[in-house]
């Protein structure tokens, strides 16, 4: 049940109707309501795995209430309990994420021995959503041993949290300090909330729609079959790329923001312009907030904390290890392992000289300036989209290759008539659009000041998506991390 | 030591690390005040910090910070 479709805002009618009427005085009631919808949701995508989410939310349930016990009196059990949470979260995801790829690896490498380890039909179903649920559960545990929350004892809210449909497919990972205290109280319909919320669903819908879906008409036509390709194609694909993962997922996460907006509650921004970005550190600050915070907070710093005695070089280490991270947390490939790689490298060369460089801006006031600016936002653009086509391609040496054709043969492109015709002014739309955001705080189209021009931005995106969009119904690109 | 005694060293060890020209903590002061105080400068100004005052912290005290008071507190807690 995709955030695109009928069937959706068919649950959500059915979900939302009793929440604001028959149980707007009780929030204890609206909790339960949406912890059922959430399963019910969750069912829906995968039923076999109800189970293992209820399972894995009671036992977290149990630790966070057992360390903050321990936490002042016993705080060795405290810290074992806390180890315990992580140990679990990290085996879960790792078993149904990763175990079946080292089975794999290592039948290969059995097999270059001329062993036959019989092992290459291993396979285990992953959860959906689970890279994005095993982090909230993290971070409660982490959390309460830090003494930054309470946990909570009321277990249906701690459900509800974990279960929230909204988000429980493909994020923001919301964090227990910020989600929890908003369902300590009932949620009234709002119209300020209900607006805010409609026109990020729609602003959501047409960057999915227009943009993503029709870039993708291009792009898979060019990158699944590059060997057919010449140089221009590939250049052009790789380059809407970028534009198609990040209106994908920005389009997404814009809907699931929304649709909680709507039921009242707010969850974590995760984008934030990051094409605007004047290097690739700040991009990362910028992009996927939700889960760079989380291994901001939870890995990069406590590692730089432990390495703190080996000067810039433990720091150096901490980024790297941040980066490899973040990139095999989408799934089990060394292409993703590789992409981490690339950044954490990119992101070394950026803090090793970061203290000359803002002496350097400072000196002569660049930060500001337009020939500084821009070219510099250029370059993030190109570094980020050189690590995107090591993240799409299925293979180390298909990534390689494909930089490989770059470098020669090129012709009159490959032409797809709704990519361009669409997608390419989509996307001149949505560069005007963050751009007018960065420099005038989001006074303009949707959140004009004048009621005419808000509406009117309303209509044209409504039309744009029902007559230029693809209905098709894609399946977002993060829903299989 | 005197709480004022530890900020006094405090600003100028953030003087110092963060490359500032003046500074001015309060209990409330956090890194969203500071533009130079990122997460790589934090882990310099902790360094710095235990170095001045001559102790360790532990990584979950260090963790647990929100504010510089808090920071304070730790200080004040291994000074004792």
């Amino acid at each position: 049940m995709v955030v695109n479709s009928i069937i959706f805002w068919l649950f959500f009618a059915v979900v939302s109707l009793p929440y604001f009427v028959l149980l707007r005085k009780s929030y204890k009631a609206q909790n339960l309501w949406l912890l059922l919808a959430s399963y019910f949701f969750y069912g829906w995508a995968d039923w076999k795995m109800i189970p293992l989410l209820a399972i894995i939310t009671i036992v977290f349930y149990w630790l966070g209430l057992q360390i903050k016990k321990n936490n002042k009196d016993n705080p060795k059990r405290a810290s074992h309990l806390t180890t315990l949470g992580v140990v679990l979260g990290v085996g879960v995801l790792f078993y149904f994420k990763y175990l079946g790829f080292f089975v794999q690896e290592f039948a290969h490498l059995f097999e270059s021995f001329g062993l036959n380890a019989h092992l290459s039909t291993f396979s285990i179903i992953m959860p959906i959503g689970i890279s994005f649920f095993t982090f909230k559960l993290i971070s409660y545990v982490l959390e309460i041993h830090r003494e930054n929350i309470q946990p909570t004892k009321d277990f249906i809210q701690f459900a509800t949290f974990i279960a929230f449909f909204p988000t429980i497919l493909s994020g923001p990972i919301d964090r227990p300090g910020e989600f929890i205290p908003q369902l300590n109280k009932s949620r009234q319909f709002d119209y300020d909330n209900v607006a805010e919320g409609t026109r990020r669903i729609i602003w959501g819908l047409f960057l999915k729609v227009c943009i993503a879906d029709r870039l993708f008409g291009y792009t898979s036509a060019v990158l699944d079959n590059y060997s057919h390709h010449n140089a221009t194609s590939i250049l052009i694909a790789v380059l809407l790329y970028s534009f198609e993962m990040y209106a994908d997922f920005s389009g997404y996460s814009e809907m699931a923001i929304g649709v909680s907006q709507l039921l009242g509650l707010k969850v974590r921004e995760n984008f934030h312009r990051p094409f605007l970005s004047q290097n690739t550190s700040e991009y990362w600050r910028r992009w996927h907030m939700s889960l760079t915070t989380w291994i901001t907070d939870y890995i990069y710093m406590p590692l730089n904390v432990r390495f703190r005695n080996l000067g810039q070089y433990g720091m150096y280490i901490a980024i790297f290890i941040n980066l490899v991270v973040i990139g095999a947390w989408h799934g089990a490939n060394w292409t993703y392992v590789l992409f981490g790689a690339y950044h954490g490298i990119i992101l070394i060369i950026i803090a090793a000289t970061e203290r000359k460089r803002r002496k350097f801006e400072k000196k002569y006031s660049l930060k500001k300036k337009a020939y500084y600016k821009y070219p510099r936002i250029l370059i993030t653009f190109l570094l980020v989209t050189v690590g995107l086509i090591i993240f799409r391609a299925s293979n180390l040496s298909e990534s390689f290759e494909i930089m490989q054709r770059l470098t020669y043969g090129y012709g009159l492109p490959f032409v797809n008539k709704t990519a361009f015709v669409f997608g390419i002014p989509f996307i001149l739309l949505l560069i005007f659009k963050e751009f007018k955001d960065e420099n005038k705080y989001n006074i303009h189209f949707l959140h004009s000041k004048r009621l005419s021009i808000r509406i009117a931005s309303i209509i044209i995106l409504l039309i744009c998506v029902f007559l230029c969009g693809n209905l098709d119904g894609g399946q977002f690109i993060y829903f299989q991390f | 030591m005197e709480r004022q005694e530890i900020f006094d060293q405090l600003n100028e060890i953030f003087i110092d690390v963060l490359d500032l020209d003046e500074c001015n903590l309060t209990d409330e002061t956090s890194a969203n005040d500071i533009e130079e105080w990122d997460s790589l400068s934090h882990i310099q100004l902790i360094v710095a910090i235990e170095k001045k005052f001559k102790f360790k912290f532990s990584s979950l005290e260090i963790m647990k910070w929100n504010n510089v008071g808090e920071m304070v507190n730790s200080i004040e807690e291994k000074l004792k």
